[in-house]
Protein backbone atom coordinates (compact mmCIF):
# COMPACT_ATOMS: atom_id res chain seq x y z
CA UNK A 1 0.00 0.00 0.00
CA UNK A 2 2.67 2.47 0.91
CA UNK A 3 4.41 1.19 -2.33
CA UNK A 4 1.97 2.44 -4.40
CA UNK A 5 1.90 5.73 -2.48
CA UNK A 6 5.37 6.60 -3.07
CA UNK A 7 4.28 6.08 -6.76
CA UNK A 8 1.13 7.90 -6.91
CA UNK A 9 2.57 11.05 -4.82
CA UNK A 10 4.37 12.90 -7.65
CA UNK A 11 1.54 12.69 -10.04
CA UNK A 12 -1.10 15.10 -8.76
CA UNK A 13 -1.46 15.28 -5.21
CA UNK A 14 2.34 16.49 -4.83
CA UNK A 15 2.79 17.11 -8.68
CA UNK A 16 6.40 18.53 -8.38
CA UNK A 17 5.48 21.42 -11.71
CA UNK A 18 2.07 22.35 -10.67
CA UNK A 19 2.04 21.30 -6.85
CA UNK A 20 5.49 21.83 -5.79
CA UNK A 21 6.89 24.29 -7.97
CA UNK A 22 9.85 23.12 -8.95
CA UNK A 23 11.59 22.34 -11.97
CA UNK A 24 9.91 25.72 -13.10
CA UNK A 25 12.68 26.75 -15.74
CA UNK A 26 12.91 24.38 -18.36
CA UNK A 27 8.87 23.94 -17.91
CA UNK A 28 8.38 27.13 -19.02
CA UNK A 29 11.34 26.87 -21.58
CA UNK A 30 10.63 23.94 -23.30
CA UNK A 31 6.62 23.62 -23.21
CA UNK A 32 6.61 25.21 -26.47
CA UNK A 33 6.16 21.99 -28.62
CA UNK A 34 4.34 18.61 -27.49
CA UNK A 35 7.70 16.99 -29.05
CA UNK A 36 10.17 19.11 -27.08
CA UNK A 37 8.07 18.48 -23.84
CA UNK A 38 8.19 15.03 -23.99
CA UNK A 39 11.72 14.62 -24.89
CA UNK A 40 12.86 16.60 -22.26
CA UNK A 41 10.25 14.83 -19.86
CA UNK A 42 11.83 11.07 -21.18
CA UNK A 43 15.49 12.80 -20.29
CA UNK A 44 14.53 14.18 -17.06
CA UNK A 45 12.54 10.98 -16.13
CA UNK A 46 15.70 8.79 -17.29
CA UNK A 47 18.34 10.92 -14.57
CA UNK A 48 15.47 11.38 -12.14
CA UNK A 49 14.90 7.74 -11.83
CA UNK A 50 18.39 6.99 -12.34
CA UNK A 51 19.28 8.61 -9.43
CA UNK A 52 17.27 8.07 -7.09
CA UNK A 53 18.18 4.25 -7.64
CA UNK A 54 21.45 5.27 -7.01
CA UNK A 55 21.51 7.43 -4.00
CA UNK A 56 18.77 5.13 -2.33
CA UNK A 57 21.60 2.14 -3.12
CA UNK A 58 24.51 4.09 -2.01
CA UNK A 59 22.59 5.72 0.84
CA UNK A 60 24.32 3.76 3.80
CA UNK A 61 27.76 4.45 3.10
CA UNK A 62 27.84 8.44 1.64
CA UNK A 63 29.12 10.68 4.68
CA UNK A 64 26.12 12.92 5.78
CA UNK A 65 28.38 16.15 5.45
CA UNK A 66 29.40 15.31 1.77
CA UNK A 67 26.09 14.23 0.33
CA UNK A 68 25.05 17.00 -1.32
CA UNK A 69 28.93 16.82 -3.57
CA UNK A 70 27.81 13.24 -3.95
CA UNK A 71 24.55 13.85 -5.62
CA UNK A 72 25.61 16.24 -7.75
CA UNK A 73 27.96 14.01 -9.34
CA UNK A 74 25.74 11.21 -9.69
CA UNK A 75 23.46 13.34 -10.98
CA UNK A 76 26.01 14.88 -13.66
CA UNK A 77 26.61 11.65 -14.36
CA UNK A 78 24.08 10.54 -15.81
CA UNK A 79 22.78 14.19 -17.36
CA UNK A 80 25.98 13.65 -19.62
CA UNK A 81 24.69 9.92 -20.40
CA UNK A 82 21.49 11.28 -21.66
CA UNK A 83 23.21 13.93 -23.37
CA UNK A 84 25.32 11.71 -25.34
CA UNK A 85 22.65 9.44 -26.51
CA UNK A 86 20.20 12.09 -27.22
CA UNK A 87 23.32 13.57 -29.06
CA UNK A 88 23.81 10.50 -31.11
CA UNK A 89 20.29 8.73 -31.41
CA UNK A 90 18.35 12.00 -31.66
CA UNK A 91 19.62 15.34 -33.08
CA UNK A 92 16.88 16.88 -34.09
CA UNK A 93 15.60 16.48 -30.27
CA UNK A 94 19.18 17.40 -29.16
CA UNK A 95 19.25 20.39 -31.05
CA UNK A 96 15.96 21.32 -30.22
CA UNK A 97 16.27 21.03 -26.73
CA UNK A 98 19.50 22.64 -26.25
CA UNK A 99 21.04 23.94 -23.12
CA UNK A 100 18.36 22.48 -21.19
CA UNK A 101 19.71 19.02 -21.78
CA UNK A 102 22.90 19.99 -19.43
CA UNK A 103 20.82 22.37 -17.59
CA UNK A 104 18.54 19.04 -15.92
CA UNK A 105 21.94 19.32 -13.45
CA UNK A 106 20.64 21.55 -11.99
CA UNK A 107 16.61 21.00 -11.94
CA UNK A 108 15.59 21.09 -8.41
CA UNK A 109 13.54 18.05 -8.60
CA UNK A 110 16.00 15.90 -8.91
CA UNK A 111 18.36 17.03 -6.44
CA UNK A 112 15.15 17.27 -4.15
CA UNK A 113 14.19 14.02 -4.48
CA UNK A 114 17.53 12.53 -4.05
CA UNK A 115 17.65 14.59 -0.63
CA UNK A 116 14.49 14.83 0.53
CA UNK A 117 13.32 10.93 -0.40
CA UNK A 118 15.83 8.78 -1.77
CA UNK A 119 18.16 9.54 0.79
CA UNK A 120 15.78 8.40 3.04
CA UNK A 121 14.40 5.25 1.96
CA UNK A 122 14.57 1.74 0.18
CA UNK A 123 15.95 1.46 -3.40
CA UNK A 124 12.38 -0.01 -4.50
CA UNK A 125 10.83 3.32 -3.20
CA UNK A 126 12.89 5.44 -4.22
CA UNK A 127 12.82 3.95 -7.59
CA UNK A 128 9.41 4.25 -7.93
CA UNK A 129 8.91 7.69 -6.46
CA UNK A 130 11.27 8.30 -9.21
CA UNK A 131 9.05 6.85 -11.55
CA UNK A 132 6.22 8.83 -9.77
CA UNK A 133 7.40 12.18 -9.98
CA UNK A 134 8.71 11.60 -13.75
CA UNK A 135 5.01 10.81 -14.55
CA UNK A 136 4.23 13.78 -12.54
CA UNK A 137 6.39 16.46 -14.74
CA UNK A 138 5.23 14.76 -17.77
CA UNK A 139 1.78 15.10 -17.30
CA UNK A 140 2.51 18.91 -16.31
CA UNK A 141 4.88 19.30 -19.10
CA UNK A 142 2.64 17.55 -21.79
CA UNK A 143 -0.49 19.26 -20.56
CA UNK A 144 1.08 23.01 -20.49
CA UNK A 145 2.48 22.18 -24.14
CA UNK A 146 -0.50 20.78 -25.67
CA UNK A 147 -1.96 23.85 -24.76
CA UNK A 148 0.42 26.07 -26.02
CA UNK A 149 1.27 24.83 -29.26
CA UNK A 150 -2.55 24.12 -30.61
CA UNK A 151 -3.60 27.98 -29.04
CA UNK A 152 -0.01 29.27 -30.43
CA UNK A 153 0.73 27.23 -33.46
CA UNK A 154 -2.63 25.49 -34.16
CA UNK A 155 -0.94 22.36 -34.70
CA UNK A 156 0.21 19.56 -32.55
CA UNK A 157 2.73 17.04 -34.06
CA UNK A 158 2.15 18.78 -37.29
CA UNK A 159 -1.74 17.65 -37.35
CA UNK A 160 -4.08 20.97 -37.59
CA UNK A 161 -6.71 21.31 -34.84
CA UNK A 162 -6.98 25.16 -35.37
CA UNK A 163 -7.27 27.35 -38.52
CA UNK A 164 -4.56 29.34 -38.92
CA UNK A 165 -6.03 32.67 -38.63
CA UNK A 166 -6.91 31.99 -35.11
CA UNK A 167 -3.56 30.86 -33.56
CA UNK A 168 -2.21 33.65 -31.24
CA UNK A 169 1.65 33.41 -31.47
CA UNK A 170 1.87 34.69 -28.05
CA UNK A 171 1.29 31.35 -26.45
CA UNK A 172 4.50 29.62 -27.87
CA UNK A 173 6.48 32.80 -26.66
CA UNK A 174 7.51 32.80 -23.12
CA UNK A 175 4.43 35.07 -21.59
CA UNK A 176 2.21 31.89 -22.97
CA UNK A 177 4.09 29.72 -20.61
CA UNK A 178 3.38 31.90 -17.60
CA UNK A 179 -0.22 32.61 -18.65
CA UNK A 180 -1.03 28.58 -18.96
CA UNK A 181 1.14 27.36 -15.88
CA UNK A 182 -1.31 29.55 -13.58
CA UNK A 183 -4.45 28.33 -15.26
CA UNK A 184 -3.25 25.01 -14.79
CA UNK A 185 -2.19 25.97 -11.12
CA UNK A 186 -5.51 27.38 -10.85
CA UNK A 187 -7.55 24.83 -11.84
CA UNK A 188 -5.35 22.55 -10.06
CA UNK A 189 -6.08 24.05 -6.82
CA UNK A 190 -9.69 25.12 -7.26
CA UNK A 191 -10.25 21.21 -8.12
CA UNK A 192 -8.59 20.04 -4.85
CA UNK A 193 -10.88 22.32 -3.07
CA UNK A 194 -13.80 20.61 -4.43
CA UNK A 195 -12.45 17.00 -3.34
CA UNK A 196 -10.98 17.68 -0.09
CA UNK B 1 36.87 18.39 12.20
CA UNK B 2 39.94 16.58 12.27
CA UNK B 3 43.12 16.08 9.33
CA UNK B 4 42.11 12.77 9.28
CA UNK B 5 38.73 13.01 8.78
CA UNK B 6 38.62 16.15 5.89
CA UNK B 7 41.08 13.67 3.91
CA UNK B 8 38.89 10.68 4.35
CA UNK B 9 35.84 12.48 3.18
CA UNK B 10 37.68 13.55 0.11
CA UNK B 11 38.83 10.56 -0.71
CA UNK B 12 35.29 9.06 -0.83
CA UNK B 13 34.39 11.98 -2.91
CA UNK B 14 37.29 11.27 -5.09
CA UNK B 15 35.95 7.34 -5.02
CA UNK B 16 32.50 8.38 -6.61
CA UNK B 17 34.35 10.87 -8.88
CA UNK B 18 36.22 7.69 -10.10
CA UNK B 19 33.36 5.51 -10.94
CA UNK B 20 31.60 8.70 -12.37
CA UNK B 21 34.15 9.30 -14.95
CA UNK B 22 34.44 5.42 -15.64
CA UNK B 23 30.85 5.16 -16.42
CA UNK B 24 30.74 8.45 -19.00
CA UNK B 25 34.13 7.09 -20.49
CA UNK B 26 32.63 4.03 -20.92
CA UNK B 27 29.12 6.01 -22.68
CA UNK B 28 31.46 8.15 -24.84
CA UNK B 29 33.37 5.49 -26.49
CA UNK B 30 30.34 3.76 -27.50
CA UNK B 31 28.47 7.29 -28.70
CA UNK B 32 30.94 9.36 -30.30
CA UNK B 33 31.51 7.18 -33.51
CA UNK B 34 27.85 7.88 -33.66
CA UNK B 35 27.71 11.37 -32.84
CA UNK B 36 31.09 12.25 -34.82
CA UNK B 37 29.45 10.50 -38.28
CA UNK B 38 26.15 12.58 -37.97
CA UNK B 39 28.15 16.28 -37.45
CA UNK B 40 30.09 15.14 -40.94
CA UNK B 41 26.94 13.57 -42.94
CA UNK B 42 24.65 16.03 -41.98
CA UNK B 43 26.92 18.70 -42.68
CA UNK B 44 27.57 17.14 -46.33
CA UNK B 45 24.27 16.76 -47.00
CA UNK B 46 23.23 20.51 -46.42
CA UNK B 47 25.98 21.15 -48.67
CA UNK B 48 24.42 19.08 -51.12
CA UNK B 49 20.76 21.08 -50.92
CA UNK B 50 22.82 24.67 -51.03
CA UNK B 51 24.48 23.47 -54.60
CA UNK B 52 22.66 20.26 -55.82
CA UNK B 53 24.54 20.05 -58.88
CA UNK B 54 27.65 18.81 -57.72
CA UNK B 55 28.86 15.57 -55.95
CA UNK B 56 32.09 16.53 -54.21
CA UNK B 57 32.85 19.53 -52.37
CA UNK B 58 36.32 20.95 -50.77
CA UNK B 59 36.92 23.60 -48.45
CA UNK B 60 38.96 25.64 -50.34
CA UNK B 61 39.05 29.39 -48.44
CA UNK B 62 37.77 29.83 -44.54
CA UNK B 63 33.66 28.93 -44.95
CA UNK B 64 34.40 28.70 -48.99
CA UNK B 65 33.44 25.21 -50.30
CA UNK B 66 34.18 24.54 -53.55
CA UNK B 67 31.31 22.14 -55.34
CA UNK B 68 32.65 20.07 -58.68
CA UNK B 69 30.98 17.12 -60.40
CA UNK B 70 33.98 14.76 -61.63
CA UNK B 71 36.90 17.35 -62.74
CA UNK B 72 34.03 20.22 -64.02
CA UNK B 73 33.72 22.98 -61.32
CA UNK B 74 29.84 23.67 -60.84
CA UNK B 75 29.87 26.64 -58.35
CA UNK B 76 30.31 27.08 -54.68
CA UNK B 77 28.68 26.82 -51.01
CA UNK B 78 29.25 30.35 -48.92
CA UNK B 79 28.75 29.56 -45.03
CA UNK B 80 26.91 32.68 -43.96
CA UNK B 81 26.58 33.98 -40.31
CA UNK B 82 24.44 37.38 -40.98
CA UNK B 83 23.13 38.68 -37.65
CA UNK B 84 19.07 38.35 -37.06
CA UNK B 85 17.23 39.37 -34.59
CA UNK B 86 17.88 36.54 -31.81
CA UNK B 87 21.72 36.11 -32.65
CA UNK B 88 24.09 34.69 -35.61
CA UNK B 89 22.27 33.34 -38.07
CA UNK B 90 24.25 30.12 -39.88
CA UNK B 91 23.04 29.79 -43.28
CA UNK B 92 24.86 28.03 -46.52
CA UNK B 93 24.37 29.37 -49.82
CA UNK B 94 25.28 27.74 -52.83
CA UNK B 95 25.94 29.94 -55.81
CA UNK B 96 27.14 28.34 -59.69
CA UNK B 97 29.90 29.31 -61.58
CA UNK B 98 27.34 31.62 -63.78
CA UNK B 99 27.15 33.43 -60.38
CA UNK B 100 23.42 32.06 -59.76
CA UNK B 101 21.90 31.17 -56.68
CA UNK B 102 21.13 27.65 -56.29
CA UNK B 103 20.24 27.11 -53.24
CA UNK B 104 20.04 28.58 -49.88
CA UNK B 105 19.75 26.28 -46.36
CA UNK B 106 19.72 27.62 -43.16
CA UNK B 107 21.83 25.60 -40.18
CA UNK B 108 20.90 26.95 -37.50
CA UNK B 109 19.38 30.29 -36.36
CA UNK B 110 18.02 31.54 -33.27
CA UNK B 111 14.78 33.59 -34.15
CA UNK B 112 11.65 33.93 -32.71
CA UNK B 113 9.61 30.95 -32.36
CA UNK B 114 6.93 31.63 -34.36
CA UNK B 115 7.69 35.01 -36.52
CA UNK B 116 11.63 34.51 -37.39
CA UNK B 117 11.47 30.87 -37.63
CA UNK B 118 9.70 30.39 -40.39
CA UNK B 119 12.85 31.95 -42.16
CA UNK B 120 13.08 28.03 -42.14
CA UNK B 121 10.16 27.43 -44.43
CA UNK B 122 10.29 26.42 -48.23
CA UNK B 123 8.07 28.97 -49.20
CA UNK B 124 10.23 32.06 -48.19
CA UNK B 125 13.82 29.90 -49.07
CA UNK B 126 13.08 29.10 -52.83
CA UNK B 127 12.41 32.79 -53.37
CA UNK B 128 16.32 33.51 -53.77
CA UNK B 129 16.89 30.53 -55.96
CA UNK B 130 18.00 32.06 -59.43
CA UNK B 131 18.76 35.14 -57.94
CA UNK B 132 21.83 36.72 -59.52
CA UNK B 133 23.83 40.01 -58.71
CA UNK B 134 21.21 42.08 -61.17
CA UNK B 135 18.45 41.36 -58.41
CA UNK B 136 18.24 44.15 -55.68
CA UNK B 137 17.33 40.77 -52.83
CA UNK B 138 16.14 43.03 -50.52
CA UNK B 139 12.77 42.25 -48.66
CA UNK B 140 9.74 44.57 -49.82
CA UNK B 141 11.47 45.00 -53.24
CA UNK B 142 11.76 41.26 -55.07
CA UNK B 143 12.02 39.13 -51.78
CA UNK B 144 8.64 38.40 -50.01
CA UNK B 145 9.78 39.00 -45.97
CA UNK B 146 7.74 37.10 -43.54
CA UNK B 147 5.45 38.76 -41.06
CA UNK B 148 6.04 40.07 -38.39
CA UNK B 149 10.08 39.23 -39.22
CA UNK B 150 11.79 41.68 -41.62
CA UNK B 151 14.46 41.64 -39.56
CA UNK B 152 14.99 37.71 -39.66
CA UNK B 153 14.03 38.29 -43.36
CA UNK B 154 16.61 40.83 -43.95
CA UNK B 155 19.29 38.54 -42.44
CA UNK B 156 18.54 36.02 -44.56
CA UNK B 157 18.59 38.28 -47.63
CA UNK B 158 21.96 39.80 -46.58
CA UNK B 159 23.81 36.43 -46.28
CA UNK B 160 22.86 35.90 -49.87
CA UNK B 161 23.85 38.71 -51.73
CA UNK B 162 26.89 38.49 -50.04
CA UNK B 163 27.71 34.84 -50.94
CA UNK B 164 26.59 36.63 -54.96
CA UNK B 165 29.25 39.23 -54.49
CA UNK B 166 32.05 36.75 -52.96
CA UNK B 167 31.01 34.33 -56.06
CA UNK B 168 31.40 37.04 -58.49
CA UNK B 169 34.53 37.83 -56.97
CA UNK B 170 35.80 33.97 -57.87
CA UNK B 171 34.37 33.69 -61.51
CA UNK B 172 36.77 36.98 -61.98
CA UNK B 173 39.54 35.02 -61.05
CA UNK B 174 39.12 32.50 -64.16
Amino acid sequence: MSLLKDFSRGLVAENPVLRLMIGLCPTLAVSNTVINALGMSAATGFVLVCSNLVVALIRKIVPDEIRIPIFIIVISTFVTISDYVMQAYFQDLHHALGVFVPLIVVNCIILGRAEAFAYRNTVLSSTLDGVGMSLGFTLALGGIAVIRESLGAGAILGIKVLPQALAATIMILPPGAFITIGFLMAALNKLENKVL
Amino acid sequence: MDKKEIVRLGLILAAFCVISAGALAFVYIFTQPQIELYARTSFENSLKEALPGAESYKETEKNVFEGSKGEELVGWVFLQSPQGYGGKIGMLVGVDTEGKVTGVKILSQKETPGLGVNILKESFLSQFKDKTADDPIEPKKDIEAITGATISSRAVSNGVRQSIRSANELIKRF
